[in-house]
């Protein structure tokens, strides 16, 4: 049994550990490319939503490679994401491709088909083994976020424009050559200390953007062209509160602070949307409404095209963006997004949040140091 | 008080129910005319560009009420079957309203949730009647009198009933005498019943000698049935609903063609007509065809392709197949 899963972002460094510590061999999809995304194209429903596109794309590149199960979570939500597994299933089928999907649903869809499945792709470790390696798992999973969010906060203070993301790309070569969760580790703290060392200019007071929207797109740097990384040349400091870490720490792990936190942040959007709609469609309302709280100079929301709960989102954010006199710009993704169109999109963003602020602060009678 | 009830979505599955409801304990509803290019218009011109085709034609029909009426009357469809549900959109529905619409009156909203249990039904209908300051008493006689109407509603809808029939009384639905065969028409109840947007695509394949049957004619047991084949349960009703009655038709008993009538943008619709096509594309081969409407679609496209569709079935009938129908060799002579 050789496993395979979908791209998300980063999400492959804590699978990668979670199965090289129940000695289960994988397949890590190739880095997500224009390939990936054509031979989705071809095979994929037309309104299906772009994350469905892509996933197949990976799955048939794994396969390709020598994979023959398919791992992926469910959901029994409004989404259409719960659904993926079946209709992906049947896309391979007729492409030719027989292989086993197994889906993790949540266990209260089922406790015994729960468990067999997750018997089934752990390889048969004893449940000790596995607890620990979901453990370490865990572990690589919040030092991973940790490490993206480091990344963030020193793109948009670098002095040599670059340097960030060289360091980030060498330890994206080094993860997939590394085994075990603490080779991993070990690998992330080097390139944390490396990261640490960059020279930064911290007098600078960069532009604040809070990201928000689906965390697909949000997560995936080839579905949002990269967002993080053109804002944060333009010297813009990216705020992502969405993230794989925060989704574990919220659904699998019983981190009670975070919960917490999370709680009363959505707690705090009900006069907006009060209750899950599906998707993270309250997170995204809830989110802007803390990026406010914050400080954040603007906000930008990304969706697939077709993303169902966004686009009630959608419709709340402008009545945010009125009430609490902040700018929001709406990105719609999808396969026909065109590079330049995009990237002049978010520079007239970013020259209007600079504009926004100067006029802020020379209402304050404050002096700008930084122009 | 003057209740406005928008003329789309939910409102061609439940109004039955909503009417009784609202007439026992004495309100006037008005309901928004059938829809006309302006309401569509209005609908397009407020609501986010992403959504799709029926839920913009909410805002429109919401928008024709403003000014006319002194509450209007939102449901907000959480599940209808516990462990189901709708669509993130008439979730988010009363949001939508209340973010794009501007001098609205007061909403009613009808907040109906049985994804836990549908015993809670009730509580659905006891919180509209606070909405409204009336008697509990009242709205418990108001409730059972309008779910018992909706019971006859449905069962109606069961035997066989087109739901354009006891929309529109006035015309002629019956079965026709001479009926060359039957189509069946697999699309939401919020397309396939309004007759603007749907471009009266049920009157026309009348006109052409077929009969019709729609999704709401298949009963539910049917459909359950049919979905117990499927590995993971589908957990959308309406998508239950069309796929249940899609496998169903393919079976090839009770129909000649299908049509698969979706709008612009229906994520519930994507998949399922992926699952359709590619179970008839595999095994049953029935003449089927996917119509797509949104904001743009024109009256001239739409019946073209109708009307080739159904010259395709009566060519498969007759030469334009190249294998004889009747399950003989060709080349026997």
């Amino acid at each position: 049994m050789v496993i395979t899963f979908p791209h998300m972002g980063k999400m492959y460094i804590p699978v990668k550990a979670l199965f090289d510590e129940l000695g289960v061999d994988i397949v890590i999809p190739p880095k997500i490319s224009k390939k990936t995304l054509e031979i989705g194209l071809k095979s994929c429903p037309e309104m299906a939503c772009l994350p469905l596109k892509v996933t197949i794309g990976n799955y048939v590149e794994s396969i390709k490679r020598g994979a023959d199960t398919i791992v992926l979570s469910g959901s029994c939500g409004p989404c259409r994401f719960g659904y993926y597994g079946v209709v992906q299933k049947e896309i391979l089928r007729d492409l030719g491709y027989d292989v086993d999907i197994v889906i993790l649903d949540p266990p209260k869809e089922g406790m015994k088909e729960f468990w067999e499945r997750v018997k089934k792709i752990s390889g048969n470790s004893s449940f000790y083994k596995g607890l620990r390696a979901i453990n370490k798992a865990f572990k690589v999973c919040e030092e991973t976020e940790k490490l993206l969010q480091l990344v963030l906060k020193k793109r948009c203070r670098e002095v040599h424009k670059g340097d960030t993301d060289r360091i980030f790309n060498r330890f994206e070569e080094k993860i997939r050559r590394v085994k075990g969760a603490q080779e991993i580790l070990d690998c992330i703290y080097e390139t944390k200390k490396q990261l640490e060392n960059i020279a930064v200019d911290n007098n600078k007071r960069p532009i604040k953007v809070g990201l928000v929207g689906e965390i697909y797109t949000i997560i995936e740097p080839y579905v949002n062209l990269d967002i993080e990384k053109r804002l944060g040349d333009m010297g813009v400091e990216v705020h992502r509160e969405m993230s794989v870490d925060g989704w574990v720490k919220f659904h699998l792990a019983p981190d009670i602070k975070f919960r917490r936190r999370q709680k009363r942040i959505l707690d705090e959007a009900k006069d907006y949307l009060g209750l899950c709609i599906g998707g993270h469609a309250w997170e995204t309302v809830a989110h802007t409404l803390n990026y406010c709280r914050e400080g954040m100079d603007g906000i930008i929301q990304i969706l697939p095209f077709g993303c169902m709960p966004e686009i009630v989102a959608e419709s709340i954010l402008p009545t945010i963006a009125k009430e609490e006199n902040i700018p929001i710009m709406t990105l719609v993704v999808d396969e026909l997004t065109g590079e330049a169109g995009y990237q002049t999109r978010l520079e007239a963003f970013v020259d209007l949040l600079h504009l926004e602020r100067s006029r802020k602060e020379n209402e304050s009678g404050k002096v700008l140091s930084w122009n | 008080m003057n209740i406005g009830i928008p003329r789309a979505l939910s409102y061609f599955d439940y109004f039955p129910m909503w009417q009784t409801f609202f007439n026992h304990l004495g309100f006037k509803i008005t309901i928004s005319s059938p829809t006309t290019k302006d309401i569509l218009n209005k609908g397009v011109s407020l609501c986010v560009d992403d959504a799709c085709l029926p839920v913009k034609l909410f805002h429109g029909h919401v928008a024709a009420l403003v000014g006319k009426v002194d509450a209007i009357f939102i449901p907000r469809l959480v599940s209808v079957s516990p462990g189901e549900f709708i669509c993130p959109k008439f979730i988010g529905l009363p949001e939508m309203i209340k973010n794009s619409i501007e001098n609205l009156p007061p909403l009613l909203i009808f907040n109906y949730n049985l994804h836990k249990d549908a015993r809670d039904k009730k509580d659905a209908f006891k919180d509209l009647g606070r909405q409204l300051g009336v008697d509990s008493r009242d709205v418990e006689r108001a409730y059972k009198e309008a779910i018992s109407r909706q019971y006859i509603y449905e069962i109606m809808l069961e035997s066989g009933q087109n739901p354009l029939a006891i929309l529109h009384p006035k015309e002629n639905w019956d079965k026709q005498e001479h009926s060359k065969g039957v189509i069946g028409i697999i699309a939401h109840p919020y397309l396939v019943c309004d007759r603007y947007i749907s471009m009266d695509i049920v009157r026309k394949i009348r006109l052409k000698g077929y009969d019709v049957k729609v999704v709401a004619n298949i009963p539910q047991k049917t459909i359950e049935d049919n979905l117990e084949a499927m590995p993971k349960r589908l957990f959308w009703s309406y998508g239950k609903k069309l796929l249940g009655s899609g496998i169903e038709w393919l079976k090839g008993n009770e129909v000649d063609g299908i049509i698969f009538l979706s709008s612009f943008g229906c994520g519930i619709d994507s998949f399922v007509e992926e699952l359709i096509r590619r179970f008839n594309a595999r095994k049953h081969r029935l003449p089927y065809a996917v119509f797509t409407v949104d904001e743009h679609s024109g009256q001239g496209g739409f019946d073209t392709r109708l009307e080739a569709f159904i010259d395709m079935l009566e060519w498969r009938d007759k030469s334009g197949y190249n294998l004889s129908s009747h399950g003989q060799d060709v080349y026997s002579g």
